[in-house]
């Protein structure tokens, strides 16, 4: 319902004096580049996140000189989480804006639509938090993701490890809640497959709806099943939802894998206590502490323009996303020719502040996602061992016992 | 037998909470024939002053519904006056747009007051449950559902043993002749409305600590509510609470014993089959002229 109203919401992030038609073709005017978040709704924790992204990174590139020396202009439009409204927020981006290049959304739910909107009108399409393996099934030319992997391969590196893990050592039951999102399911349902190869049974397996606000029951469930393991496929609200529900409920498996939610630093140690996260984790895409090329200036930055150096994961997605898109423009020399932007993406790799960046021919990334897990009130990143900031430690310990 | 009093409990907790904030539309309906689509907003809007009261005094979320509603009851008050009054007699589509545009104005407001940023409000007991052999009783479901019973009779009580609550039965079934004996039908419709939002407040005092929530939480709640108030058939609060009873027993057991997948469709599937034999809702009362109609 909010759909029809907010989406005519338009953030304007463009500098004063911009020009009204949108994007200009003059060798002095602004590159003007359109996106759409899911400002408020569903989604609004990491769509503000990801605008804080976009608007670190404008403000980086301009102090750099801009983008082949002219000024970069955003425009985001709130979304609202709607589906439609992306859709038409992204034909009015390229349609009535005018803009010369487009930015993603976040989620896959939203990528999906938002990225044949650009598809059809043969335009650069880099997306910032969509690793849907159907995204990528579609044939599109113009689409990439700038993370490390799609999702089916985000808790993998996990999953190895406890599927490699001595006989006595490894869980032998798990439970797997997904939210029905094309996201989360993928995660999970790449980890179930490891976990099961490896001789983890499944105890528990169900998806639920998107306006699910009640856990209780879901909890009580697994409860029954009583699994040495739980992987919750999740967003935000979801995955803060449901550890509250399994707090209340007595419920404290051994081991639990959340994707998303834990990511989210200080606002999840708020929702969840500090006490509770002790030992969870959670597939992650960039660290504030890494040590990856500019990331220690982006989080400078951040700091300056939002006050804390808890930069939320899609802050920094967003952020890598518009170094992805500045380095096509940057090599290739022009905006004319997206197409030639995005065969440039297809056969280089990118520097970025989540680590080295490729694309196969989809516009799927080719590398590995990173496995977080708090530790003493402190988020860590414990694999791939070589980036890791600290050693994994396999259990969860809530109440503090850890 | 332990899974199936677990889902029962937690059905019947989660119904008392659904049926205190369905408690306020379905009487703001019953007099003024309103459906307020801002309903949900309101409840959200209690949910982030009890978040506000708690962060800044240290004042329990669910001992501060002593403050948020009243506040909220004033502010239904001042809503009415001003908003809803000059369209009360206009067509029912003229106030669902109304309130569907004061909803919009509410998530705005909270938007720019507290940031669409997910809010949790996390007292103390928050997550304790109460163990009764292998059953688990969340302390907080349980302490909300005690208030919402509580709020509930005090709410049955005004509406069927004082001279107000006459005073609004009489507003309800026949304003014109509610006048001619004195009744200040404006006043009570005034009443009514805050009545019906403070009751939604206290409902959200109650959820804020429940469940996480932003500002657009609202869309899920009046989804919800409204399927509620119409199970239950319109305008009636008996209908309201065992509505919501049996929306939440239907959430609990399709979760547990079908799948969590189908818990939130399920019940508006309960309410479509109600409806197809009972137009009116479990105790609404058939309208002459649809007792009439071919």
């Amino acid at each position: 319902m909010a759909a029809a109203v907010t989406g005519v919401l338009v953030t304007s992030l463009a500098a004063c004096g911009g020009d009204d038609d949108g994007g200009g073709g003059g060798a002095d005017d602004p590159i003007v580049i359109g996106s759409s978040l899911p400002l408020t709704g569903e989604f609004s924790q990491p769509g503000q996140a990801a605008q804080q992204g976009y608007e670190v990174w404008q403000e980086m590139v301009n102090a750099d000189g801009g983008l082949l020396d002219r000024d970069v202009e955003l425009v985001i439009k709130d979304d609202a989480s709607n589906q439609n409204t992306i859709v038409a927020d992204y034909n009015a981006l390229i349609g009535q804006d005018n803009v010369d290049l487009l930015l993603g959304t976040f989620s896959s739910l939203l990528n999906l639509p938002a990225s044949a909107v650009a598809e059809k009108n043969q335009m650069l399409y880099v997306e910032p938090a969509g690793g849907s393996p159907e995204l990528f099934s579609r044939g599109f030319e113009y689409l990439f993701f700038a993370q490390q992997s799609t999702a089916d391969r985000q808790g993998l590196l996990f999953a190895e490890y406890v599927a490699e893990l001595p006989d006595a050592e490894r869980p032998k039951t798990a439970a797997y809640p997904t939210l029905d999102d094309p996201f989360a399911m993928p995660v999970v349902n790449g980890m179930r497959e490891i976990l099961e190869e490896a001789g983890v049974e499944t105890v528990y397996s169900e998806t639920y709806a998107i306006d699910t606000r009640n856990f209780d029951s879901i909890v009580s469930s697994m409860r029954g099943a009583d699994p040495d393991m739980v992987v919750h496929g999740a967003q935000f609200e979801d995955g803060v939802g449901m550890t509250r529900a399994m707090l209340k409920g007595g419920f404290a498996p051994d081991v639990l894998f959340q994707t998303n939610a834990p990511s989210f630093r200080q606002q999840y140690e708020d929702s969840v206590g500090p006490e509770n996260t002790e030992g969870v984790t959670f597939g992650v895409s960039h660290s504030p502490e890494a040590d990856s090329e500019g990331n220690q200036e982006f989080v400078d930055k951040y700091e300056d323009m939002f006050g804390t150096r808890e930069v939320p994961e899609d802050a920094a997605d967003a952020y890598a996303a518009g170094q992805v898109l500045a380095a096509a423009v940057e090599s290739v020399g022009s905006i004319e020719d997206q197409g030639a932007l995005a065969d440039w993406l297809r056969e280089n790799e990118v520097t970025t502040i989540l680590g080295d960046l490729s694309w196969n021919e989809d516009g799927s990334p080719t590398g590995d996602f990173l496995i977080g897990q708090w530790q003493d009130g402190v988020p860590e990143i414990v694999l791939p061992v070589d980036v890791s900031t600290a050693e994994l430690s396999l259990g969860w310990k809530p109440g503090g016992a850890g | 037998m332990t899974q199936l009093l677990q889902t029962l409990i937690l059905g019947l907790l989660l119904g008392g909470v659904y049926a205190l904030a369905a408690s306020g539309l379905t009487l703001i309906f019953g007099v003024m024939k309103v459906i307020n689509i801002a309903h949900g907003a309101f409840v959200i809007l209690a949910a982030f002053i009890t978040y506000w009261i708690w962060d800044t005094f240290g004042i329990d979320p669910l001992m501060g519904i002593f403050i948020t509603t009243p506040l909220v009851f004033a502010l239904g008050w001042i809503t009415y006056k001003v908003i809803v009054a000059p369209i009360r007699t206009a067509p029912m589509a003229s106030t669902v747009l109304l309130t569907f545009g004061l909803a919009l104005v509410l998530e705005g407001a909270m938007g720019e007051i507290w940031g669409n940023n997910s809010t949790s409000i996390r007292p103390s007991y928050v997550d304790e449950s109460f163990i009764v052999g292998d059953l688990f009783l969340p302390k907080a479901q349980v302490y909300g559902g005690v208030i919402a019973v509580v709020v509930l009779v005090l709410l049955w009580l005004v509406l069927t043993k004082s001279w107000l609550g006459r005073a609004i039965r009489a507003a309800a079934s026949n304003p014109d002749s509610a006048e001619l004996v004195g009744i200040k039908v404006a006043a009570v419709a005034a009443l009514v409305f805050a009545l019906g939002i403070a009751a939604a407040a206290a409902a959200g005092a109650i959820t804020g600590v429940l469940y996480p929530f932003v500002p657009g939480s609202h869309y899920q709640w009046i989804a919800r509510l409204l399927a509620i108030v119409v199970l239950g058939g319109l305008g009636s609060l008996n209908g309201a609470v065992l509505g919501a009873i049996l929306f939440g027993l239907a959430e609990a057991f399709t979760s547990t014993y079908w799948s969590p997948a189908w818990a939130t469709a399920v019940p508006y599937a309960i309410v479509f089959a109600v409806l197809l034999v009972r137009p009116q809702g479990l105790m609404g009362t058939r309208l002459r002229e649809d007792a009439v109609a071919p």
